[in-house]
């Protein structure tokens, strides 16, 4: 696991509130996954494939390092979908901690990520991938 | 998440807009043949793309699709008299035929020829597959008609239905393409809770989507872009060494083909844009190799799957937003997740909730969204590319359509695209 530079104030895993209801559902969904804590981190840099989804279970430095990963060997049209829905998985988990977290010492970083990773999604609908790993990796 | 331009460049489609200027590059279903029967008979009113038209057969049976309006004082063709071969504006005895020329001005002297200098807004038209289709394009660009399987099948082995929904189409084909909201929208909370007996009853089952569908609700979703749109294959688990894939075709501008299991009927979707806080559904079910089957009529008899009942005169789903859709809501907190009867009002009560046009700047969407992210890239990349003069493939290629869906266990090294090839060729 890469060293998270001291100035990057995010702190993981971070936990939810539990919900009650459709917990056991969306804990069985892709979105239910994407929301629980403790989830392992993305996958192995040794094993990027653009025509894989990166599991977005965090925000944690593992899983954006993955997606960077995946987005400078993206090319087709498949991949950046791909990497868009990661991109969308990330600044919904964001705003999700932004809400349910809101004296979070995190606050500021967190905002600053979600702001960056919509950057990066819109500069992957432009088929400008490359552009968007620059983006997301001034987070790490 | 869209942008707020990107949304707008999507959803708006009416004269003039980018979205609208694509979509009348294809040939589209405009209304069902059954809408007028017999040369000669009343016209009817119809609405595309934010225009009011007035179809009509004339005497030797050719579907004109005209301008409502009368070019000379704007009253409605819809109260025109439909003989000899035009439609005849009443109020001061216009007559048009179906290519919007004009016949016969009666109020104006002979000698004027005043009609050889008139002409109202006409659309092509071809019967095709039970619907009258419309081309309102570019007339030097008028393309074949798509090689949809569904229209090509004898009419003893099609049923096609038409409704009116209020909302924007965009959604509509979102709900149409999304595989993962049937886990929930669609099922019994049986499945749901995947209580001991449901589990029971569907582990056994010759039917796929029962024994599979339901027991993996995170399925893993892939896309793969086509000539003529995508396929959207989504993976669940199967027995030890085996994966169930169900592989929506999405075929542009607006055309789905539903994962079918061999041997079984096969359903299908368009929608076309009646302005941007309306469409049309089309719902097409066809068996390629035999009449619709008893169980295939019972359930469009019955609304238990993709038909609905409408009104015959508005195409206005019997079960709508004034009526709640008929909701039982001891159904729901009894049986099933919603208390609505059948899929199509399923969908339909859904999508309407999510207000006309959806703002998609405030979505908070997941990695389970993939395949509504793939259309949305898709349509937007067609739409900008026509924008720069680059026209959309698939219109000029009617063969690409030739195509069906699919849903099969394969052996977990096998790839989709290899295990399936032979299952998504259309036949007929």
């Amino acid at each position: 696991m890469r060293a998270i530079p001291a100035a990057t104030v995010l702190t993981f895993p971070w936990r939810l509130p539990a919900i009650r209801g459709a917990a056991r559902a969306r804990s069985r969904s892709c979105y239910g996954v994407a929301m629980e804590l403790d989830a392992p981190s993305g996958v192995p840099l040794s094993e990027v494939n653009p025509n894989h989804i990166v599991p977005v279970t965090n925000f944690s430095a593992d899983t954006l390092w993955s997606i960077i990963a995946h987005m400078e060997v993206s090319t087709d049209f498949e991949h950046l979908v791909y990497r868009e829905a990661e991109l969308d998985a990330i600044w919904s988990i964001t705003g999700f901690f932004l809400v349910t977290e809101p004296n979070s010492s995190q606050l500021e970083a967190v905002r600053q990520l979600r702001a960056g990773a919509h950057k990066a999604h819109d500069l992957v609908a432009d088929r400008r991938p490359a552009e968007a790993a620059v983006v997301l990796r001034s987070f790490l | 998440m869209l942008s707020r331009e990107e949304n707008e460049l999507l959803t708006q489609t009416d004269v003039g807009s980018p979205a609208g200027k694509y979509f009348r590059r294809f040939w589209l279903p405009a209304l069902l043949a059954s809408e007028v029967p017999t040369p000669d008979c009343p016209p009817v009113r119809i609405r595309l793309f934010g225009e009011d038209l007035i179809a009509f057969r004339d005497t030797n049976g050719q579907v004109g699709l005209l301008e409502e309006a009368c070019p000379h004082r704007r009253a409605s063709l819809f109260w025109g008299r439909n003989e000899e071969c035009g439609l005849r504006c009443v109020y001061h005895g216009w007559k048009f035929d179906v290519n919007g020329i004009c016949v016969d001005i009666p109020n104006e002297p002979q000698e004027y020829r005043l009609e050889s200098k008139v002409r109202t807004v006409a659309y092509p038209t071809r019967v095709y597959g039970g619907l009258v289709w419309v081309y309102m394009g570019p007339p030097e660009l008028r393309p074949e008609l798509p090689k949809l399987e569904w229209a090509r099948v004898p009419e003893s082995h099609r049923y096609i239905s038409k409704r009116l929904q209020e909302t924007n189409y965009l959604q509509a084909i979102e709900g149409g393409i999304d595989s993962s909201h049937s886990n929930f929208l669609h099922a019994s909370l049986d499945a749901f809770r995947l209580t001991d007996s449901y589990v029971e009853k569907v582990k056994n089952s010759d039917n796929l989507r029962a024994k599979y569908h339901l027991l993996d609700k995170a399925p893993w979703f892939t896309v793969k872009k086509t000539d003529y749109g995508l396929v959207i294959a989504v993976r669940r688990k199967a027995e030890e060494d085996r994966y169930y894939w169900r592989l929506t075709q999405f075929l542009v501008p607006s055309h789905t083909i539903i994962p079918y299991q061999s041997g079984h009927s096969i359903h299908g979707h368009c929608w076309v844009p009646r302005d941007d806080q309306s469409c049309w559904v089309w719902t097409m079910s066809w068996n390629p190799n035999a009449p619709l089957s008893e169980n295939d009529w019972g359930m469009i008899r019955d609304e238990t799957f993709v038909h609905a009942r409408v009104d015959p005169v508005t195409f206005k789903s019997v079960r709508n937003k004034e009526n709640n859709y008929k909701v039982d809501r001891e159904q729901q907190r009894t049986s099933t997740m919603t208390g609505i009867h059948g899929f199509a009002s399923q969908d339909q009560a859904i999508q309407e909730s999510m207000l006309p046009i959806v703002d998609r700047t405030r979505e908070r969407l997941g990695t389970s969204d993939t395949a509504i992210i793939a259309m949305r890239r898709l349509l937007l990349q067609e739409i900008r590319e026509l924008a720069q003069a680059h026209e959309p493939f698939a219109a000029q290629h009617a063969d690409v359509y030739w195509v069906r869906s699919a849903s099969l266990l394969l052996k977990r090294d096998v790839e989709f695209e290899e295990g399936a090839r032979d299952l998504m060729k259309a036949e007929v």
